[in-house]
């Protein structure tokens, strides 16, 4: 069965990781933009990330046979700090016009301040102006009432719903966002948030319809395989493949395909594997011969 | 350097009915340059990508084969060329740009004056080998050599771009003319890859033996003789061509090609062969 995993941070995971999704049926992965672990201190180290989610990270995959998409924007936690904010929101409308921007994303909201309301709604904007979907990172504390005001802000904003992705959610948000027509995600994690068999008794309870599961992994303590990792489960409980694979597949690519940049039909074959090809002089063989792989 | 107008109003013929949508993107252009480069990415969705075709043909002294050129190209050339993009503007779209945005600002260096920016960009395409950009200067234009003849690129960054073939074993019959760039300095440095690579016992540019036939170099020609007995096919017949290459044969090449043409399986290799017996 093949994979598209919506929701993964490569740029903080190791290659051993590309070949090891490569081998699970992964096909194609969406690397949100997001906060690095520390704040950033200059719009110049924001650039600087933003090309390497078009250019190497996409390279990268590639050699392992994986299609890269990124969503691009101004993650909530550095939208709050002053020094690079509106910085970052000047030079993103280069960055969403990338082919390989299929999203605004993560915008949403951490903290929940009136700074991170504002440009949340900003790029909501800036999604509109470039005709992307958005996908929303959900407070991890306080959520109930973080995943309300998300809802507000779009609503405030006129956003059509069927373009908004509302990411992180769990057993409590699946009853605010149904009837919102937006798409859900869920982040199955190996020991905290969604895991795999609490995400087997919500796809028994309530389908697939408009849902996506992901890794989320990073840096943190996370699992890239657990997408996977989670197809087993769903298989075992009897879940029917075809529902399988709208939820790993056919969802996500309906989501990130009204971007207009991304269809099924560009997956039908791997990515590109030249693996005699470099980007900017950087390999990923360190030497090796690429005929002995 | 002055642009010549002529470049902007074939481009624009050759848009043919995209022309029109070229013409709306300029006059965004016209009145705020700034948006270059968020115009950029969008071309090859706007254009498309389909091959203009009509193979090699001139604009001045810049030749283009059009049958690579995309349609998207030619509107990143005719946007850039029309607003006189400065170097500045042309690096930033280069070092910010994607994949195909990087393609397309390549292949529009035929249609914009040469001066610090297509030094700049040969220079980039010598430390990126994705075969697209490769491509895009080396093989669908003939800019470097233009670059050369006007002393915008030196020498040594010709051969190193030439190297750059060989390192990622792409067929020298696709570089634009490269058998015009053959010196005795740039044999040198593939005979160096080569035996770098076999002392890791990786294999070897075929058109190594090739090109050490057009202009020879210190062991070229044990190499090239050395090439008739190779295991492999490709080698050898590069070795033998190589062999025909050279200027002066001495009677000891006859002697080595007789020798191996009673053992020789592939009937296009003794063909070569009995050419260097005769």
């Amino acid at each position: 069965m093949l994979i598209f995993e919506p929701h993964i941070h490569m740029f903080s995971r190791v290659t051993d990781d590309y070949e090891k999704l490569s081998l699970a049926g992964v096909r194609a992965v969406l690397e949100p933009a997001f906060w690095l672990g520390q704040n950033r201190t200059s719009v110049g180290s924001f650039i600087d990330y933003f090309d390497t989610l078009i250019g190497w990270e996409r390279h990268r995959a590639q050699q392992f046979g994986i299609h890269h998409f990124c969503t691009m924007g101004l993650n909530p936690r550095e939208a709050n700090d002053e020094r690079v904010n509106q910085d970052v929101l000047d030079v993103l409308p280069r960055y969403c016009e990338k082919d390989s921007c299929v999203a605004i994303g993560e915008i949403g909201l951490d903290d929940q301040t009136k700074t991170e309301e504002k440009f949340l709604a900003a790029q909501i904007e800036l999604a509109r102006q470039h005709g992307l979907p958005v996908l929303v990172h959900t407070p991890h504390r306080d959520k109930k009432k973080g995943f309300q005001r998300c809802i507000d802000i779009v609503n405030e904003q006129n956003f059509p719903w069927e373009r908004v992705l509302l990411d992180h959610g769990n057993e409590e948000t699946i009853k605010i966002t149904r009837d919102l027509g937006c798409y859900s995600g869920f982040s199955i994690y190996p020991h905290t948030k969604m895991d795999p068999h609490r995400m087997v008794s919500i796809v028994l309870e309530y389908g697939v319809d408009s849902f996506v599961i992901n890794s989320a992994a990073d840096w943190g303590v996370s699992d890239p395989m657990m997408v996977p990792r989670t197809v087993v489960k769903l298989e075992q409980a009897g879940v029917p493949r075809d529902k399988i694979e709208q939820l790993v597949w056919k969802n996500p690519i309906k989501f990130f395909g009204q971007s207009g940049r991304l269809e099924e039909s560009m997956l039908a074959a791997p990515a590109s594997a030249n693996l005699r090809e470099t980007f900017e002089g950087n390999s990923v063989l360190r030497g090796q011969d690429p005929d002995k792989m | 350097m002055v642009l010549d107008p002529m470049s902007t109003t074939q481009l624009r013929d050759l848009l043919g009915k995209h022309a029109e949508l070229a013409e709306q993107l300029l006059g965004q252009l016209s009145d705020d340059r700034s948006r270059l480069p968020v115009l950029f990415p969008g071309l090859p969705r706007r254009f498309g990508k389909d091959p203009v075709g009509g193979g090699r043909r001139n604009f001045g002294d810049a030749i283009v084969d059009l049958d690579a050129f995309r349609t998207c190209d030619l509107a990143a050339a005719y946007l850039s060329a029309s607003i006189e993009a400065t170097s500045e503007e042309l690096v930033d779209i280069y070092a910010h740009g994607d994949i195909e945005e990087r393609a397309m600002l390549l292949r529009s260096l035929s249609f914009l004056p040469l001066n610090d920016a297509t030094q700049r960009l040969l220079i980039e395409v010598l430390r990126t080998n994705v075969m697209l950009h490769l491509e895009a200067a080396m093989c669908d234009q003939n800019v470097l050599a233009r670059a050369i003849a006007a002393g915008i690129v030196d020498l040594d960054t010709g051969n190193r771009l030439l190297l750059k073939f060989a390192f990622v074993d792409m067929p020298l019959a696709r570089a634009f003319d490269a058998e015009t760039f053959a010196s005795a300095e740039l044999s040198t440095m593939l005979q160096d890859l080569a035996t770098e690579r076999e002392a890791a016992g990786r294999s070897v540019w075929c058109d190594t033996w090739r090109m050490l036939g057009r202009a020879p170099c210190p062991g070229a020609l044990a190499r090239l003789i050395g090439g008739l007995e190779h295991g492999d096919d490709q080698v050898r017949r590069a070795a033998a061509e190589g062999l025909l290459l050279l200027n002066e044969r001495g009677p000891g090449i006859s002697h080595f090609a007789k020798e191996r043409l009673g053992r020789e399986p592939r009937p296009a290799i003794q063909d070569l062969l009995r050419q260097l017996t005769s």
